[in-house]
Order: structure tokens, then C-alpha cells, then sequence
């Protein structure tokens, strides 16, 4: 009865899984802000135990929670079930409704507004960002490090390439689900990924008006807005979904929002459409590999003589699907991989833009940049665009999707192109 | 969904051993665990048998003794000839691993006695180099020194235990040097800065004429992660002793590097890990399974295999679940649980070092390390049980943990390479009996 | 023979004896407080935390629910620290008696209870994990109090009027000269010695073992039914609101949020001796199973702990009384006043009463001892607060977190689960002046989280080892001792998640300390407390 009722005692939210914890510490060996800075007490803490002391009535106590990355990786590696990460999220939610949201949280957590803002007047906006002045007076006066990676506007809009675009018939039909990143600042990312799919026989479906997934909002603790913005994301894409078409994204930790976290952590599982939406969502790694054991992926590589790195960031690992960008890469010839072994760059979307976290955000990323520059690789390759602009910057290594890898071996990005 | 020849269950010793033996012989594997396994919480001594009840000396010798007098031990699964086996194979793994020079000390022929981080002397068969010298069978003078920011280590209550040990003079010394003088700092942390060489120093400078002519030195087992030979060789050399590690609450540094050396060449051979899926049950074609099902997130994901391997664990870990309507069940296939009390009966006694009868629960296995129903038959012809799942043994108490999860685990490896017909080397199906 | 000297004796360190001593003292008695062993570990520790609203008592005993209405609002006034305001839901259920909803609404005009019934979806929307099948839904305000705390802010408070308190004393005799009791004889539990002490007046507030003392005075027929109920502590508060099934008092019908846990009782079983209440399978699965009705789940939620406590239900021969079931023994108290009933004067006995009124069990008692006394002083209970109460707020749950959040970076916490302190540990530690871990398990609630122990236990001994300069015999047994005593409260529950936390701990105990292994063991109090020497290096 409890189960078909919803009314259940461990259904509440994520909360309920505070019971599996046995304290064993392995989430805490793990945690990459922990590891670097005392000023974060650790998930077990903020997560299994504090959760205990906390009670609706009652003001949020603890504000050190507030550095949780939300990088997930401690629910990854819990071997008891315990959802860390999810429990830490909404009650960082809470913690944040208290205290309240800063001009600087509002601005960095609605990407599709900023990207909307800039792009008309991108080259003003690119000076601005890239300049020194502005960023000091944007650190000093928002909270946004002078020193942070801080991506280039375009100029052009992905949606507006694939408004022109005509995408022909082929036996599989995919919808591409490309997030802010491909739409405002890597445009040309989003037309890769089409021109790959493409190759691969698949006819290239891109839904119109895709807006943010919501998920800088969640994890700065915004979740009304966050909702809104899944339901209307939710609502652009229920179509394909409806039809039984796959929805694929190259946005990791967007595809995520829309498999798990959505449902999970802003407790939308009662939304039907979203679930529909969910069921049909794939990381573009995730279901190329799919295809490939299937035995349904075209598989006649060109040879690439490159060394590269891989890290697969948190997000990706997120999804419990291992590391499928290395079973793709794996198809190329002469593609020579060296995978890293780190758990989190650091910047876990918007945390390492933020005054008071980006040396945090470096500390835990250093493993991972000493790492490539030790392998001196051609490539640095991601499935996350945060992430990849953090290497970047960090490393000063070029840092591309692995479908940018695939691109090049199928020989679309030859010197023609 | 995914084709593999093997899908291996469970990320701890067991299925860790297990998977990097399929992978290292040439099978495709995929290991799936809902977490990291019981590595980062077992010092990784290798307790081959530790009492029987009385302290063990001889483990080669008391396990022929444990075999024939309790027929349903898994140890007869392996016999002593296996443990030898998955020891070497075991030791051979950290020889070109990515912490070498660091390496295991011992065999099975002989327990050596280690401190506890409470003072007992504690039987032991094969264990880290930076633990050895803490044997202290001939009795010996130790310095036990601890760090007040560790809270996992008391030196003192050691040493006070310790020192009532036959031969043995103990004193304990508590510093308080910590990294970045922090005031609670966990065992990894500290594993941490004593991989740098001037934190070592700070404790070699707090020490400089506080140490006995002939006393060791004792310190919790947090003498480095990223290169513990080096770290423990050091302080060796400057402080001109033995110095042995002693294993500490968890998380277990020793532990780590064990996971490390065993992911690693799991990852060099090829295999795949996946955390935080749940295996949910099987799909199965006659007596054997074609495919295991996994709940990842909110989703289902089928996984094919020729082979599984079921390393889940006990109890402690979930690989076993008692409901509160006091039934058991293996969580990830649904196998038959043996040895637990039925529903009215009682688990537990009132006395906490009493003998419990739900104490050897677990999974019942035939001389393939196949699961069995009550009646003795396989339940499946292609899945391999391993580690602290098996039915019939109480590692806590009879200091058989690590011994029997590398022992079985490794055996379950050899086994299904002998079955695939792949190379498989000739000890590595160990010996039944 | 050591001898003391007081003007009133006060026997039995739970909440009635702790509430004698502080109302006592107030008024300026000289008053020693002793029991056998720590403050409140008798009945009034092993209660699920349930300051009454009045309302469980309203259909069938209104006197008792009337005292409760006034008691709760005075404590709510003097002990706020000790109190979390939850409030208190009131449901009914389809298979109930239907008429009991109306008469538990007119029950409550009556007792002066204020109630309010809510739709059954506000109950819900505030409560969501109630069975969503509950038919009325009454807000009441009921409770969740701490009863350690509140008995050691009692107990402080009559020290800060000069009372004495001493734990571990054992009543062995009772000294009666012309026909009236003039003082105990006491063992010392720790260390055997014996000692004296004379007293005007003793007040025998021994609950469950009452009949026993006044047994040393020769008083015979008085009989107290020990009334056996058990509790089951969960894991994490599953209801944030106190939650009564609104029916006929029955077991498993109350669910507590107190502190960072749940309670769900309870049980009410005749037991043959107080000493000896053993929790049974069956009474675990009979809570479980009527817990499951009230917020379906319950089964697979965490249980951490089970306990189990004895009514001090009273007979009095003399008095007529007959074989009753122990729950429809009247609540409400009475002082037995053995001047009348044995002609043996000097000597008050408090019989029956509950949590909920103990500051008006005190000030009856004392009210009595007063008039035998041939003295007036007026009680000052329902106005002074004790100690630690001074600032009139109720108890946060979060306050834990809070300190600890100021003391992040500077202090060690040694139990991770209810956030305990290495410094408040190590002060607590030497101002008890105990061997007994499981003293200092009560007073800072160190041990009592999820993990039991598991963690922290080996941590405090080896503070305790060092703090107390135990010797490391004496540190083994103090270790042991609570291992064992931890094991009493999980073995009946162990299922589930807690099978597998006690599993964890099985190994961290005997597979990596090898605890069982231990060289021998001693007992006795530590030998030397210094509380001004550094902790040794």
C-alpha cells in the first residue's frame, strides 16, 4: 500500500537514505573539496549526519555546507546506498533560501540569460570579459574571481545554424538536446556533433527553443526557478519523446539533470512529461557505445595519430554508465589514450567561478593538471563543457568533447572543413 | 546493455581479486558495485587464520586441521595449497604495481603477531613490508607514537596493553604535529603529508632524542599513499630503527593502496568498473544466467555476461540483508540464504562475545564455488561465489577476513578461466580439500 | 565508618527524586539526593520522551489530563531548555471506534485542553509520512522532552542550593529510632565502603524499587507492578510532530520525534521483577508491526536501538487494592504517608505518577514532609529555573550543529553521530570522576547515534585513559563494559540497516582490535582523577 500510495517513510526525497549510512568514512576519502580544505567539513558530515540535526522548523545551522561542489562523487563511491550528494543539495537549498542569493548566483546560474544578453553584442562582451578591469570589478563587486575561466559568446547561436540546416532522412532518427554551452558559446561544437550523427546514420532532430536544463540554478540552491526552467526545457523536447525518438546531448551534466536530478533532487518524479522526457534522454557517448554493442555503429575510423588525455568529470560518472567515451575512442586507429586518473577538475559548473571557492577549485584540480601535463597530450578531452574550460585554462591544453575526436576520424574535420 | 565475459559483482578484496585475475588472463570484464568495497576499512593484513579458537601459529598447518573439522568452512574450498596460491599471486601484484617497491611480507606458513591499535597481539600471516617489523612474537622494546589530531590512534592505551604482553616493553609518546597544524585530522590526511618529505621531518625533529637505544617505534598505519616504501624507508633510515605501521580506525590506509594496485591493473588489463549501480537479479536461461540487471539512477540497465562472479559481501556490506520480518536474502541474484535461524528462532544471544546463530549466514556453494539451494543443487551452473557472501565462517573472530576473500576470490577468477579455456597458469585453480 | 548529615534524604536519582531534591532545596531544606547508580537510569531514562499534552488521558482519565494541562504549560515556562515544542497530532483510524474522535474533543474542553482538529490533508502536507488512510487528524500540544537533561538541570540546580548528590550509593538499611526513620546506611557501588547518614526526614522516591526500601523499615504491603513497556529508538526523526493514535491508550501508539531520533512505544507487560525486563522478540515484532500502521515504511526504516522501562505502579494492601491490568492503574499519584498508615513517621513515599508531572509530584511530596515538618515554606518550582534553562527557549534540535559549526576547524569531534566534542568530552570525563563510559553515553548522548559506538567508543577510551590515568586494565574493562551494554539494546533489533552497521562494528572491534583478545581486565574507580594535570604526553 505505501508504495502505490507515494506515502512512504523512505520515499521522502532522498532523506530517507540517511539510514544505510554505517559511517565508514569512504565518502569522505574521496571527497575532493574535503581532501584540499578544512573549511568543508566532508559529505558523511554535512550529508548522513548533519541531515539528523536538521528540522523544518528550525534555521539552517550550518552554513559550511555551502562548500559542498555538489559534484556527486561521494554518492558514487558510498557502497551503502546513501544519496550524499542529493541529501547535501537540498539542504544546501535550504540553507540558501536563509541566507539568501547573491546578485553573483542569480547572474552565473541562468546561462541561457547571459548567453541571450550577450550574444547581440558579443564582441563588447567578449572585451569585457576577457579584460582586466572588468573582472576585478566584477570579482570586488559580485564574487566572480578575476581568475576564473569564463567562456567567449559566440557571437552566433547554434539554434540559429540549425534553423538553416536540413538534417537528411536516415534509418534512425535522433533529437540532439545540445544545452547552453553548444548553443551560446560552442557553436560550432553543436554542428560537429550533428555532422557526426549524421555519418552515423542517424537523421538529426534539434527542437527549437531549447532553454536552460535548470541545473546551475539547482545547485545554487534556486529551486523554483530550476523547476521552471526543467518544465519548459521539458516541454520543447516532449515531442520527440512522445514519438519514441531518443534524445541525445553532448552536455553531460544536462543530460543528467534531466535523467536523475530533476526527479531526484527537485522532486519533479510525479511530472509525467518529465519522466517521459527522461526515459528517452542519453549521454551522446552513452548511445553511440549502445549502438556500437548492438553492433549498429559504423565503426570504419580514420586512423589519428594524436596522444590525448581523458577525464571523465563527476557528472558523467554520474550517470552509472562507466566510461564509454574511452570504448569509442578506443575505435580509433592510431588514437593513443591516456586516462586520467582523478576524480574532479575542480569547478563542478559554477562552484569554481565563485571569489571565495576558486582556490579551492584549483587545489582540487591539480592532481588532475599535473596529470596532463605530465602526458604532454595533443588533446585534452571531456564530455563537460565547465570542465573543459577549467583545464584549459589551467593546463593551456586544448580540452575538446571526445565527439570532436570522433569528428576528426570520420574525416569531417579535414582540412576542408 | 553490454556483452562481457564476465560480469563481476562487487568492488572489495574478493571481486577485485577475482576481476583483475579474469582481465589480466584475456577475458572482458565488468566489475559492477554499488560503492567502493571493504578495502578502505580492512587494515589488508592478509589473516590467513588467526585462532582456532586458540592463537594459530601454523596457519598451513591449522587449516588442514579447520578443513577437516568443520566441512562446511570455506577455507575447504581453497585448502591451504590455494591460500599459498592467491598469496604469491597476491604479492606478485604489487611487484610492478603503481606503488612498487612497496610489497607484502610473510607466508602462510607462519602467523606473525602485530599490534592493534588497542594493544593486543594480534595473529597475522602476510602482511604490508611497513608492518612487518611490528612482529613481536621474541617480545621486544616499542615506542608507540601517536598524534593528537588523529583520533583513530591512541599511543598510549596501546602501549599500556601492549606492555603487558609476554616480553614486551611499550611506552606510548603522543605528538602534536598535524598537517597545516590542523586539529582533527583523519587517517588518509595524514597518510597525505607524510608522502612530504618535510612533514616527516617535523616528526623525525619531535622525536630526536626521545627514543630508547633499542626501541622501535610504532605509528599508525598513515606512513604515506602516493609512495609508502619510500616514506616508511625514510624514517627507517633517519630515526636508525624498525619502524612498523599500526592499522587505525577507518578508513584504512593501507586499504587504499591496496585498492589502487588492484584497480590499476584491472584498469591495465582492460577492465571496465562501474560504482553506484545496483545489481537487482538475473535474467537466466536454464541454469545459467545470460545477463545480469542493474538499476542505475532511475534506470534499468542490462548487462550480458558468460560468467558472473558474486562478491558482494556479508552483512556488513549489503551483499546480505536480514528484513525486519527476520528473513534473509541475498541482495543481487536472489540466492539462497544458508544459516540463518528460521523467523521465531533466535539470531543473536544476550552476551555480545557469545556465540550467535545467525554468526556463520551466507551463501552455501558447491566445490566450484557454485551456490547451492538447501537441497545441494547448483542454482546456477555459471555463477561464482566469492569473499565474506559464503556461508560458514566468522572472519571477524577466527582472523580469516582478507585470507579467505583473496583466497576464494581468486580461485573464483581461476576457476572460470579454466572454464573459458583460457590461459590460466598452472596454480591457479587452487586445490580442493 | 564515614557519616553525613542532612535534613532531608532523598532517595532515588530518577526525575521524582531529582524534582524532590531541586523543589527541596529551593526551599531551603539541606537535602542529600543518593541512588544505586547514575542519575535517571531507572524508569525515567528508559521513557520514549513524551512531555503530555493531556490529551492521551482525556476519554478515560480526566484528573490525570487536567494535571498534564497544567504541568506541561509550567515546564514548558521553567524547563524550556529540556523541552522541543513539537506539538502533538492526535489520528484516528477507520477501524477505531467511531465515536471516540467527539469524545476526544469534548474530553479535552473538559480537561481545559486546548485542541484543534485539522483536515486530513494539512495533516499530512505537515507529516508526510503518516498513513495517509487516517480518517481525523487533532493538534494538541504535546511534547518531546529530554529526560537526562532534565533530571541533571534538577539535580544541578539543588547542588547550586546546597543539596549533595551522590550516584552510586546504594540504600542497605534505614535507621528508625521511636517509630520514625531517621537516616540510611549506603554502600558506596564503586568501591564497597559504607557510610551513614542522618537524616530529619527521607523521602522514598524510588519508583519501581520503592516497595524495597520501605521494606527496611519494616513497612509491609506495599506492592509495586513493575509494568514492562518497550521502545524502539529509529534512526532519524521520521515525524517532526509528536504522533498519537486517537484511541484507547494501546501499544505501539506513539511515535516521539526526540532529539535526532524517534521513538515508537510502547508495550505494557506485566514484569515479574524490575531488575530483570529483558526486551522479547515478539514484543519488537508486535511494536512493528502497529508502528507500520501508523506510517507505513516503518519496517524498512532504520531501527537503532531498543529499551525497555517498568511503571512504578502502585498497590497498596491497606488501601484495597486488587489485580489489575497496569494500564488501568491511575496515572495520577499519591504520597503515601507512612505516619498514617505504619505509624512510622519521617518518611514519605511517592507512588505512581508519570514524567509529565513531576514537579507536582515534588511539590506534593514535599508539601507533605513540610506539613508533618510543622513548616511553612512555599514551593517555588513553577517559577525558578533550574540551571542551563536561564534563557527561556525551547531545545533546538540544531543546536549541536551550530556549536559545532563555530569549533570546526579548532576541535576534534570524537562521535561523529551526535557530534560530541573532544573538549567537551575530556571536561565531562573529569567532572564525573567515572570509570563508566556508559555515564558519560548518557550525559552527552556519546555512543548513541547511528553507529552505536562503532567509532567512537575506541576514541573515548583512549581519552578516558588518558584523562581518568586509567590504568589499562581498568581502560579494557570500561570498553568492554560498554560493548556489552551497547549489544542489550541492538541484538533484539538487529535487521536490516543496524544488522549492518553492528556487523561493521564487529569487525572494527574483534576483526581489527581484537578486542576479545584484550590482556586482563580490573575494575574499580580510577585511580586518580587530577583534573588540573595536563593530559600526559
Amino acid at each position: 500500500m505505501a508504495a502505490e500510495t507515494g506515502h512512504d517513510v523512505l520515499g521522502e526525497l532522498m532523506r530517507g537514505s540517511l539510514d544505510h549510512c554505517v559511517k565508514c568514512t569512504i565518502c569522505e576519502t574521496f571527497c575532493p573539496v574535503s581532501n584540499v580544505t578544512p573549511l568543508f567539513p566532508g559529505p558523511k558530515y554535512v550529508g548522513p549526519q548533519a541531515e539528523r540535526f536538521r528540522v523544518p522548523r528550525e534555521e539552517s545551522p550550518d552554513a559550511s555546507l555551502d562548500y559542498c561542489s555538489g559534484c556527486g562523487i561521494c554518492t558514487q563511491v558510498c557502497p551503502q546506498g546513501v544519496q550524499i550528494a542529493e541529501i547535501n543539495t537540498q539542504a544546501r537549498a535550504k540553507l540558501r533560501k536563509r541566507t539568501g542569493f547573491r546578485l553573483r548566483d542569480r547572474i552565473i546560474a541562468r546561462p541561457d540569460l547571459t548567453g541571450r544578453l550577450g550574444t547581440p553584442v558579443a564582441p563588447l562582451a567578449n572585451l569585457m570579459l576577457h579584460s582586466r578591469l572588468p573582472r576585478r570589478i566584477a570579482d570586488r563587486l559580485l564574487g566572480i574571481d578575476e581568475r576564473a575561466p569564463v567562456p567567449a559568446f559566440a557571437g552566433r547561436t547554434f539554434q540559429a545554424w540549425a534553423r538553416k540546416h536540413r538534417s537528411p532522412p536516415a534509418p534512425r532518427r535522433v533529437a540532439y538536446f545540445h544545452g547552453c554551452g553548444a548553443n551560446w558559446y560552442e557553436p560550432d561544437a553543436g554542428r560537429r556533433t550533428v555532422e557526426l550523427l549524421e555519418y552515423l546514420g542517424c537523421q538529426v532532430d534539434v527542437p527549437r527553443g531549447q532553454g536552460c536544463c535548470g541545473l546551475p540554478l539547482q545547485s545554487n540552491g534556486m529551486f523554483e526557478p530550476a523547476r521552471r526552467y526543467v518544465r519548459r526545457l521539458t516541454r520543447r523536447l516532449a515531442p520527440s519523446a512522445r514519438h519514441g525518438i531518443d534524445i541525445v546531448g553532448t552536455s553531460t551534466s544536462c543530460t543528467l539533470m534531466l535523467k536523475r536530478e530533476a526527479r531526484e533532487i527537485l522532486g519533479l518524479d510525479d511530472d509525467p512529461e518529465l519522466r517521459m522526457v527522461s526515459d528517452h534522454v542519453y549521454d551522446i557517448c552513452e548511445y553511440l557505445l549502445m549502438l556500437h554493442d548492438r553492433g549498429e555503429l559504423r565503426t570504419d575510423f580514420q586512423p589519428l595519430p594524436l596522444t590525448v588525455t581523458y577525464h571523465a568529470p563527476c557528472q558523467q560518472q554520474g550517470h552509472g554508465i562507466g566510461k564509454p567515451a574511452l570504448d569509442l575512442m578506443a575505435l580509433v586507429p592510431e588514437l593513443r589514450v591516456i586516462e586520467n586518473d582523478a576524480t574532479c577538475c575542480g569547478v563542478a559548473g559554477t562552484y569554481g567561478l565563485k571569489t571565495e571557492k576558486y582556490e579551492i577549485a584549483m587545489d582540487v584540480g591539480a592532481g588532475l593538471f599535473a596529470q596532463i601535463a605530465e602526458a604532454r597530450p595533443d588533446l585534452a578531452v571531456c564530455d563537460s563543457e565547465t570542465c573543459r574550460w577549467h583545464i584549459e585554462q589551467a593546463t593551456g591544453v586544448r580540452t575538446v568533447h571526445p565527439i570532436e575526436i570522433l569528428h576528426r576520424a570520420a574525416g569531417l574535420s579535414g582540412p576542408g572543413h | 546493455m553490454s556483452r562481457h565475459d564476465a560480469v563481476v559483482v562487487g568492488a572489495g578484496l574478493a571481486g577485485l581479486t577475482a576481476a583483475v585475475r579474469l582481465a589480466e588472463g584475456g577475458a572482458s570484464v565488468l566489475v559492477l558495485a554499488k560503492g567502493v568495497g571493504a578495502t578502505h576499512l580492512s587494515p589488508c593484513t592478509i589473516d590467513v587464520l588467526g585462532y582456532d579458537p586458540e592463537p594459530v601459529d601454523h596457519p598451513r598447518d591449522a587449516l588442514r586441521r579447520l578443513v577437516d573439522a568443520r566441512p562446511d568452512h570455506p577455507y575447504r574450498l581453497v585448502g591451504a595449497d590455494g591460500v599459498a596460491a592467491a598469496i604469491d599471486w597476491f604479492k606478485g601484484c604489487f611487484a610492478d604495481g603503481p606503488l612498487s617497491p612497496y610489497a607484502y611480507a610473510g607466508s602462510v606458513d607462519e602467523n606473525m603477531r602485530l599490534p592493534t591499535a588497542v594493544g593486543v597481539l594480534r595473529p597475522s600471516a602476510v602482511v604490508p613490508e611497513t608492518m612487518a617489523a611490528g612482529d613481536l612474537r621474541a617480545g621486544g622494546e616499542v615506542c608507540v607514537v601517536g598524534f593528537r589530531a588523529l583520533k583513530d590512534f591512541h599511543p598510549v592505551l596501546l602501549a599500556d596493553n601492549l606492555g603487558r604482553a609476554a616480553g614486551v616493553q611499550a611506552r606510548g609518546l603522543e605528538l602534536d604535529v598535524s598537517p597545516e597544524d590542523r586539529a582533527d585530522v583523519n587517517a588518509l590526511g595524514f597518510a597525505r603529508a607524510f608522502d612530504d618529505a618535510s612533514f616527516r621531518a617535523r616528526v623525525i625533529g619531535q622525536l630526536a632524542g626521545r627514543l630508547g637505544a633499542g626501541e622501535r617505534v610504532a605509528l599508525p598505519a598513515v606512513l604515506g599513499i602516493a609512495d609508502p616504501h619510500a616514506a616508511w624507508r625514510d624514517l627507517e633510515d633517519r630515526l636508525g630503527r624498525p619502524v612498523f605501521e599500526v592499522p587505525t580506525l577507518p578508513p584504512s590506509v593501507p586499504g587504499m593502496r591496496v585498492f589502487a594496485t588492484l584497480r590499476e591493473r584491472l584498469r591495465r588489463a582492460g577492465g571496465r568498473v562501474i560504482l553506484n549501480v545496483v545489481v537487482t537479479g538475473a535474467e537466466r536461461a536454464g541454469a545459467r544466467i545470460i545477463a545480469v540487471r542493474a538499476r542505475v539512477g532511475l534506470r534499468d540497465a542490462v548487462h550480458e555476461a558468460d560468467r558472473v562472479v558474486l562478491a558482494t559481501g556479508g552483512f556488513a556490506s549489503g551483499g546480505l540483508e536480514l528484513d525486519s520480518g527476520w528473513v534473509a536474502r541475498e541482495t543481487a541474484l536472489g540466492l539462497p540464504v544458508a544459516g540463518v535461524p528460521a523467523p521465531g528462532d533466535s539470531r543473536f544471544r544476550p552476551g555480545y562475545f557469545d556465540d550467535h546463530p545467525i554468526g556463520r549466514a551466507g551463501v552455501a556453494v558447491d566445490g566450484d564455488q557454485r551456490p547451492v539451494g538447501p537441497d545441494g543443487a547448483p542454482a546456477f551452473d555459471n555463477v561464482t561465489v566469492a569473499g565474506a557472501t559464503l556461508a560458514g565462517a566468522e572472519p571477524w573472530r577466527e582472523k580469516s577476513g582478507d585470507g579467505l576473500s583473496l583466497a576464494t576470490g581468486h580461485r573464483a577468477g581461476g576457476l572460470m578461466l579454466a572454464e573459458s579455456g583460457a590461459h590460466a597458469g598452472p596454480a591457479a585453480v587452487g586445490m580442493g580439500g | 565508618m564515614a557519616r553525613l548529615r542532612a535534613e532531608v534524604l532523598v532517595i532515588g536519582g530518577g526525575a521524582t527524586g531529582a524534582g524532590v531534591a531541586w523543589d527541596a532545596a529551593l526551599r531551603g531544606f539541606d537535602v542529600v539526593l543518593v541512588d544505586r547508580a547514575d542519575l535517571a537510569i531507572g524508569t525515567s531514562g528508559r521513557f520514549h520522551g513524551l512531555l503530555h499534552s493531556g490529551g492521551r488521558y482525556v476519554v478515560k482519565d480526566v484528573v490525570a489530563a487536567r494535571e498534564c494541562v497544567a504541568e506541561n504549560a509550567i515546564l514548558r515556562r521553567v524547563i524550556p531548555q529540556c523541552i522541543e515544542d513539537t506539538g502533538g497530532l492526535f489520528v484516528t483510524f477507520e477501524d477505531n471506534d467511531p465515536g471516540y474522535g467527539d469524545r476526544f474533543l469534548a474530553g479535552c474542553h473538559t480537561a481545559g485542553l486546548p485542541v484543534e482538529e485539522i483536515p486530513v490533508a494539512e495533516a499530512l502536507r505537515m507529516e508526510p509520512v503518516v498513513n495517509p488512510a487516517i480518517q481525523r487528524a487533532f493538534i494538541v500540544p504535546d511534547a518531546a522532552i529530554d529526560v537526562w537533561k532534565t533530571v541533571w538541570s534538577l539535580a544541578d540546580g539543588a547542588v547550586a542550593h546546597g543539596a549533595r548528590v551522590l550516584t552510586y550509593h546504594k540504600v542497605i538499611g534505614l535507621h528508625t529510632e521511636h517509630d520514625a526513620v531517621t537516616g540510611a546506611r549506603l554502600r558506596n557501588e564503586l568501591t564497597g565502603e559504607e557510610l551513614d547518614i542522618d537524616a530529619g526526614f527521607t523521602i522514598n522516591a524510588s519508583g519501581a524499587w520503592a516497595a524495597q526500601i520501605v521494606r527496611m523499615a519494616g513497612i509491609e504491603g506495599i506492592g509495586v507492578i513493575p509494568g514492562k513497556g518497550i521502545m524502539i529508538g529509529m534512526n532519524h526523526r521520521l515525524v517532526n510532530t509528536v504522533l498519537n493514535r486517537c484511541a484507547m491508550p494501546a501499544d505501539g501508539d506513539i511515535l516521539v520525534p526526540i532529539r535526532t531520533i524517534s521513538a515508537i512505544g510502547t508495550t505494557d507487560i506485566r514484569a515479574a521483577d524490575a531488575d530483570e525486563i529483558p526486551v522479547t522478540q515478539a514484543e519488537v515484532d508486535q511494536m512493528l508491526a502497529e508502528g507500520e500502521r501508523l506510517v507505513p515504511g516503518l519496517r524498512r526504516a532504520r531501527a537503532l536501538r531498543v529499551w525497555s522501562g517498568v511503571r512504578p505502579l502502585f498497590q497498596d494492601e491497606k488501601a484495597g487494592g486488587a489485580e489489575v491490568d497496569t494500564r488501568d492503574v491511575s496515572r495520577t499519584h499519591a504520597v503515601v504517608d507512612h505516619r498514617k498508615r505504619d505509624g512510622i513517621a519521617a518518611l514519605l513515599t511517592m507512588s505512581g505518577g508519570k514524567l509529565t508531572t513531576l514537579r507536582l509530584m515534588a511539590q506534593d511530596i514535599v508539601d507533605a514532609m513540610c506539613e508533618q515538618l510543622g513548616t511553612d515554606r512555599p514551593c517555588r518550582t513553577a517559577e525558578v529555573r533550574p540551571p542551563r534553562n536561564e534563557d527561556g527557549r525551547y531545545y533546538q534540535v540544531g543546536s549541536r550543529l551550530a556549536k559545532r559549526e563555530a569549533r570546526l576547524l579548532d576541535e576534534q569531534l570524537i562521535c561523529e553521530c551526535e557530534l560530541v566534542g573532544r573538549e567537551r568530552l575530556e571536561e565531562t570525563m573529569r567532572a564525573r570522576g567515572t570509570i563508566n563510559l556508559d555515564d558519560i553515553r548518557r550525559q552527552l548522548r556519546l555512543g548513541m547515534g547511528p553507529c552505536q559506538g562503532g567509532f567512537c567508543i575506541y576514541r573515548a577510551t583512549g581519552i578516558l585513559h588518558g584523562v581518568g590515568r586509567l590504568s589499562g586494565a581498568q581502560a579494557s574493562t570500561s570498553l568492554l563494559a560498554f560493548l556489552q551494554e551497547r549489544w542489550k539494546g541492538v541484538w533484539p533489533i538487529l535487521y536490516g540497516d543496524q544488522l549492518r552497521q553492528a556487523r561493521l562494528d564487529d569487525w572494527i572491534f574483534q576483526g581489527l582490535l581484537d578486542v576479545e583478545h584484550l590482556p586482563e581486565t580490573g575494575t574499580g574507580a580510577p585511580a586518580a582523577l587530577l583534573e588540573e594535570e595536563p593530559i600526559p604526553a
